[in-house]
């Protein structure tokens, strides 16, 4: 008797050992992956995307500003249970048309989103301004 | 002569499976290394 | 040849080893299911993954004092397939009927637009709402309510032990191996649209979900495991 002797896990056997071990290893480095991942997505998402500084409906507003390129865009919250697709037949999104459909809109980099929001709100407040010192 | 084929078809299975493993992460790397080149010359 | 009954030793210790085998793989999987659970609903991970990893290890002792208990690579590859398809299955529904929810407009178009712009670009324009990218709602109606349904089945089997259990995880992860390569297929012809201005093109949407090739670990396994250790 071998003093060496390996205990195999039942249905491994000695041909297949190898193989089951390297398996086991790819299926844990998996498991473990997707666990991170699933952590770290809404947080980190959130993140990027302007948490806290936006709130996760003012996040949903941008985001659809920027996806339809259209700054008056907002997100109802709720949407109405029954109601049609918020952007059904919309008109203002920025496509270049064809068999490969490429959209125009721009990356958004870390954060950029309050910067937008905060810019956006900057040229309101000025075009306000000026509107109002045009009537006086 | 029956442990003899029997080894004989493990042998062939866990070849066939080798033969599957390299054909899909080919595949894979493939699609992926074809998704790379057209990021290089593509505006995205 | 006597009818009599009589009694012997051995079968009581072997009734012994067996009940004891049998409450160490129900006191290992009290903490993995819930665990593996947990980490299927992806944000709740973090409680979930420490759960699973102390169902590990009692599972581990059970193994190391000589009980009859589950594999370890049948647990991992189990519990692992209930996951995969959880969160394939969690995230294709919130895209199917939740899509006008808070969490899929700010979340799924969030992820979108950092990884994948199939579902970002005019999401939730098309009647049936939800993601856009051309072909993506056939693959979704077609493979939640059918494959991912039937490999969580075919997991709970797996990890039972049972034959059919075996047999239907070896059909499902068949059809993995079919809708990654429809799937990646879909993606690379549409590839303009998918990864046009998203945040980290190519790399972000492969880095993700490479991790879920769990059908291409599990076939050479399911095919090469003595399946006499599962029951009918």
């Amino acid at each position: 008797m071998s003093s060496s002797e390996k205990r195999l896990p039942p249905g491994t056997t000695e041909s297949n050992a190898r193989l089951h071990k390297w398996l086991q290893r790819g299926l844990f480095v998996c498991l473990t992956a997707l666990a991170l991942e699933g952590t770290f997505t809404f947080p980190g998402l959130m993140v990027w995307y302007g948490f806290p500084d936006l709130s996760l409906v003012e996040m949903c507003s941008e985001l659809s500003k920027v996806r339809y390129s259209d700054d008056s865009r907002e997100c109802i919250f709720p949407h109405p249970l029954f109601a049609p697709s918020e952007a059904a037949g919309q008109k203002t999104s920025q496509d270049k048309w064809g068999v490969q459909p490429k959209p125009q809109y721009k990356r958004i980099g870390f954060r950029e989103l309050v910067k937008i929001r905060d810019e956006r709100l900057a040229r309101q407040a000025a075009a306000k301004q000026a509107q109002a010192s045009e009537r006086r | 002569m029956n442990t003899k084929t029997s080894i004989d078809h493990d042998r062939r299975r866990r070849r066939a499976l080798l033969v599957f493993q390299i054909l899909i992460y080919g595949y894979l790397f493939g699609a992926w290394a074809l998704q790379l080149y057209m990021y290089a010359h593509r505006d995205w | 040849m006597s009818t009599a009954s009589f009694e012997l030793d051995v079968p009581s210790a072997y009734d012994d080893h067996q009940s004891a085998s049998r409450e160490a793989q129900r006191k290992a999987d009290r903490w993995m299911l819930p665990g593996a659970i947990l980490m299927t609903t992806a944000v709740l991970g973090p409680i979930g993954f420490p759960l699973f990893l102390k169902g590990m290890a009692e599972q581990r002792k059970a193994l190391l004092q000589g009980l009859a208990v589950r594999p370890m690579i049948c647990t991992l590859l189990g519990y692992l397939v209930i996951m995969d398809s959880g969160l394939n299955s969690i995230g294709w529904s919130l895209d199917l009927i939740a899509h006008h929810s808070l969490i899929s407009r700010t979340l799924v178009t969030a992820w979108g637009n950092m990884f994948d712009s199939g579902y970002f670009w005019h999401y939730n324009e098309l009647w049936i709402g939800g993601a856009t990218a051309p072909g993506e709602k056939g693959w979704e109606i077609a493979l939640v309510p059918t494959v991912f349904c039937m490999r969580l089945a075919a997991a709970i089997g797996f990890l039972q032990m049972k034959r059919w259990g075996h047999q239907w995880l070896i059909v499902t992860c068949w059809f993995g191996v079919i809708y990654w390569v429809g799937y990646v297929a879909n993606m690379t012809v549409f590839a303009d649209l998918r990864y046009a201005h998203v945040v980290f093109p190519v790399w972000g949407w492969w880095l993700y979900d490479i991790f879920y090739i769990t059908p291409f670990l599990a076939i050479p396994y399911l095919h090469t495991v003595n399946r006499e250790i599962f029951s009918d």
